[in-house]
């Protein structure tokens, strides 16, 4: 099992693919951090466009924005197994592996890892900006406070898990196109509605899940006023979907013959 | 030992197999023959597991493909040219699947340079062209010296040194105790490599034969003369089939040393003689375009 994970993390690095993954989910950690850097404490109309850097609700956003690319880590799990069925490397895959489930979890342990070491990348990023700007702006810049570490640990386990579920939905889907267009339309669309609609719903969708781990809401606004589940109860949830999708390909997609 | 028997495979209303049984031995090379649609593919897949059969048994041997312990050092397979992801290089493509095999790495450079891919091992396979790929493939099926070796058409996009060069080396493998089996739709391909062919036509095997069986069916001799009709008349006498076709006498039954006395009984002169190149190839039209039901 150890030897068919290691093959599993050189598929991902002897393509480029994981780069841009990298590139595309550092971008949007800058992006939100660029507003919050921008607009914190600022005064517009004679309201402050966000609280300074004085409150720790600012100080938690600041570094919250260090999961704002977990949606590119589902689509690098995704793209980890429909990619096989696009290239169709999927029958060498199945000849050195016969035993399908066996490649399925080395699949799910081998994203799992490359998706912590992106949450740590991420985190590296957020903190090397974020702590320079809370001290030039007159923040805390203690790491340890305001539940700093927290939101930088729940980060590193929510982009491990996210790229775990998109992996589990890749496997149920099979089509690269149509599963990235699930997850981003469930994602941007039906998530972001409902965890405002319905909170107590919305807990136990996969963002809700993002948000008990990072003890942060993404974006503006504060986390606080929403339901959310405990840290652990998140992760348990978000590590539930993944193994439930893939359990279910399991026995559906994953059997079908490779022709 | 390859053991395919009562093989049977339907995708709904089509029965792609069709209680095929045939058997590939060790140190033969085993040609897999058939028109394009034969099931020939489907029946390699359910070898490998990747295909259910609907019924029936494909062993390897004695034990189904998905049973064997460390599948890749057991069985080489080569079936499809595409399987590669494009932006992978050559070495690090087989280099995923020693790791996932538990085989040591430094397999690689040497199948890389057997198959005349040293020079490309760093090069994405995007950029590799369909012989390349051929090649790829056949250095993934040798990368762990499996003792069988199953290959789906791995002559299709060689160039004819590729071709000769593949020829070799599959007869260096069998002769050195391998069990292989490859498939192909154009026999001229398998004709100088295989021991033995099994021909399918519609799912269902029509002929199991050694090769030297088949073209000693086919054989016949082409011969030119310029005297066709006495030469004709003389072979005839000497109990030979003849086809005579303006100064070309198409004769079976007789050999060349036959021919040869029969000109000079005839006092005809010869301007060429030879094996009938086409023979085995119309053999296998006719197998297969009978099954088909079609006129040959």
């Amino acid at each position: 099992m150890i030897a068919l994970v290691r093959a599993e993390l050189l598929k991902i690095r002897s393509t480029r693919m994981w780069l841009g993954m990298l590139a595309l989910s550092l971008g949007f950690t800058l992006l939100g951090l660029g507003f919050y850097i921008a607009l914190a404490g600022v005064e517009m109309n004679g309201e402050a466009a966000l609280p300074p850097v004085t409150d720790p609700a600012t100080v938690r956003g600041f570094y919250a924005a260090a999961s704002a690319g977990t949606l590119f880590m589902m689509i690098l799990g995704i793209i980890g197994i429909t990619g096989e069925y696009r290239y169709q490397t999927i029958t060498q895959a199945f000849l050195v592996t016969p035993r399908r489930y066996r490649l399925l979890a080395a699949k799910l342990v081998a994203y799992f890892l490359f998706g912590l070491a992106f949450g740590v990348a991420n985190v590296l990023v957020t903190v090397a900006v974020a702590l320079p700007a809370l001290a030039v702006k007159g923040g805390s810049t203690s790491l340890l406070d305001n539940d700093v570490p927290t939101i930088l640990g729940g980060t590193v386990l929510a982009m491990g898990l996210y790229a775990l579920v998109g992996l589990g939905l890749g496997a149920l889907v099979r089509n690269q196109v149509a599963a990235i267009i699930v997850a981003v339309g469930w994602a941007q669309l039906v998530e972001a509605i409902l965890t405002v609609a319905l909170p107590s719903v919305g807990q136990w969708l996969p963002a809700g899940a993002v948000r008990a781990i990072t003890r942060a809401n993404i974006g503006f606004g504060g986390g606080g006023e929403l339901d959310t589940l405990p840290a652990w109860g998140g992760a348990a949830l978000l590590l539930a979907y993944g193994l439930a999708f893939a359990a279910i390909a399991t026995f559906t997609t994953v059997r079908r013959d490779i022709t | 030992m390859i053991l395919v028997e009562e093989l049977t495979k339907h995708f709904g209303p089509v029965r792609a197999v069709d209680g095929l049984s045939f058997a590939a031995r060790p140190g033969e090379v085993t040609g897999f023959l058939g028109p394009n649609g034969a099931g020939k593919t489907t029946t390699l897949r359910m070898l490998l597991g990747l295909v259910a059969p609907t019924s029936g048994r494909a062993l390897i041997d004695g034990e189904r493909y998905a049973d064997l312990d460390r599948p890749v050092a057991r069985v080489g397979a080569a079936l499809e040219a595409t399987g590669f992801h494009p932006g992978r290089t050559a070495r690090d493509h087989l280099r995923v699947v020693c790791r996932a095999s538990g085989i040591a790495e430094d397999g690689v450079d040497e199948v890389l340079g057997l198959t005349g891919l040293a020079d490309a091992a760093g090069r994405r396979v995007g950029g590799f062209s369909l012989g390349m790929r051929q090649r790829l493939a056949l250095a993934t099926a040798v990368l762990a010296r499996p003792p069988v070796l199953i290959l789906d058409e791995p002559a299709n996009g060689l160039d004819p040194a590729g071709i000769h060069w593949l020829r070799g080396f599959l007869r260096h493998l069998a002769d050195g105790g391998c069990t292989v089996l490859v498939s192909s739709h154009v026999l001229a391909e398998v004709e100088q490599t295989a021991d033995h062919v099994v021909i399918v036509a519609r799912g269902k095997v029509v002929r199991d034969a050694p090769l030297a069986e088949l073209v000693g069916e086919a054989d016949g001799l082409r011969v030119r003369t310029e005297h066709p009709a006495e030469l004709a008349a003389e072979l005839d006498r000497a109990g030979g089939a003849v086809h005579r076709d303006g100064d070309l006498l198409r004769v079976s039954g007789v050999d060349a040393a036959g021919v040869g006395r029969a000109a000079l009984a005839a006092g005809a002169v010869l301007t060429e003689l030879g094996a009938e190149r086409s023979g085995l190839e119309k053999t296998f039209l006719e197998l297969t375009m009978a099954e088909l039901g079609g006129d040959p």
